[in-house]
């Protein structure tokens, strides 16, 4: 789409990074470990079982999202070798270093490494229990009771490793903000940057389809749906 | 930063409660029967209205530990059937009476001596001895929820009465349970 694109001409031009489905999922997680996170806190376990739910859908569209949205989401573009997360890592600090279009391969480990860790925990979930019985995960009556504690005390525990990730990720944005000047804040919030000293075409990203958005959107609810009446 | 509740768990290698299916009353109850109900009398000078030191305060502690160990797997008997679309009744009541039984004698677990200041590990607060009455009206409140629960006789009352009885458990926990970390 947009063959020939007008707006080039006109400066400070604005590169498209990453589509709304990209986003909202991503500030939906935020959203998501948070309230997590606070309802386990106070013992509001229903919520909880509520909210685990829902981050089970959103992880699942955004794996999908990863072999079907734009160019930026999918998995294909950002998951490189060490070889090219080293070559990243030696141009950092170089004159001529240019802002990555979507993650940068040194990047891109902090996502996949986040995306599993986020897996682990709401599959964990999934079997975990409260102890007083008030809630527990929707697959609980799948194991017996030796697994499910277990299972939850993994569960409470690894969530420490998702605090360190998600800390790790805070710690590389503002890096960038300070060291860098290159607020990534902005985009993750409006979808675009400004096309200065960037890699990537310069209009950014492509449209996908939009039957392709809804066939995710039925994955998730379809995965949640599944889990809840197994 | 931590949920709360958990941390019991562990030990026990008992080989009941598997996937939901059997029966896990008739054995339930003996544990408990045999153990704080009875412990000798001996030592220290008990608190008030609180009972006396058990001889052994860590064999106490641990069976107090095991019973609700035992109380949490017929929790999870419960929990199951609760997705079930026509549950066991036969199972429901005889988790259900299990529960009831250890609810009973929950008023003796908990003599003084064999708190935190025991220096054993436990997620029993300090506040079970110091706020007694509180602690009470809790207990009395499980006997009650988990007696109607025992007295169903079908699956509707079941599913009504199953989160109030946890909601018990839960009324306590929050207050006189340990966070875990």
């Amino acid at each position: 789409m947009e063959g020939t694109t007008p707006q080039l001409d006109t400066t400070p031009a604005k590169q498209r990074v990453w589509d709304l489905p990209t986003r909202l999922t991503h500030w939906l997680f935020v959203v998501g470990v948070a309230f997590s996170w606070w309802s386990a806190e106070e013992g509001q376990m229903q919520w909880h079982v509520w909210s685990g739910l829902t981050l089970l859908g959103l992880l699942v569209f955004r794996i999908y999202w990863g072999f079907a949205g734009t160019e930026t989401a999918r998995f294909s573009s950002f998951i490189k070798g060490p070889r090219a997360v080293a070559a990243y890592i030696g141009k950092l600090f170089k004159p001529n270093y240019r802002a990555a279009f979507g993650h940068n391969p040194l990047g891109a480990l902090s996502v996949i490494a986040l995306l599993l860790a986020l897996i682990f925990q709401v599959g964990l979930g999934l079997f975990a229990t409260d102890t007083s019985y008030v809630a527990s995960g929707p697959l609980n009556h799948m194991v017996d009771s030796d697994t499910a504690d277990a299972v939850t005390d993994l569960h409470e525990d690894f969530f420490n490793v998702l605090f360190v990730l998600i800390g790790l990720h805070l710690a590389a944005i503002a890096f960038y903000l300070i060291a860098k000047r290159t607020n990534l804040i902005s985009p993750m919030l409006t979808g675009s940057r400004r096309a200065e000293n960037v890699e990537g075409p310069p209009a950014g990203i492509a449209p996908v389809p939009l039957w392709r958005l809804a066939i995710g959107i039925v994955l998730a609810v379809g995965a949640v749906w599944l889990v809840t009446t197994l | 930063m931590k949920l709360t509740l958990f941390a019991t768990a562990a030990v026990f290698a008992l080989g009941l409660a598997a996937c939901g299916g059997e029966t896990p009353a008739p054995e339930a109850p003996a544990p408990a029967a045999e153990a704080p109900v009875e412990a000798p009398v001996e030592t220290a000078a008990p608190a008030a209205g609180i009972g006396e030191t058990p001889a052994d305060v860590a064999a106490f502690m641990k069976q107090r530990h095991d019973n609700y160990e035992d109380m949490g797997k017929n929790m999870k008997v419960l929990q199951d059937s609760m997705k079930e679309a026509s549950p066991d009744m036969t199972a429901v009541t005889a988790a259900a009476t299990a529960i009831k039984g250890y609810a009973d004698q929950m008023g003796t677990w908990f003599p003084a001596g064999t708190g935190p200041e025991s220096g054993i590990e436990t997620e029993a607060k300090a506040n079970i001895w110091t706020d007694r009455a509180t602690f009470d009206a809790a207990v009395v409140k499980l006997q009650e929820e988990s007696g109607k629960l025992a007295a169903v006789t079908d699956a509707a009352g079941f599913m009504a009465q199953f989160p109030a009885t946890g909601g018990s458990c839960k009324n306590c926990h929050d207050t006189f349970r340990e966070k875990k970390n």
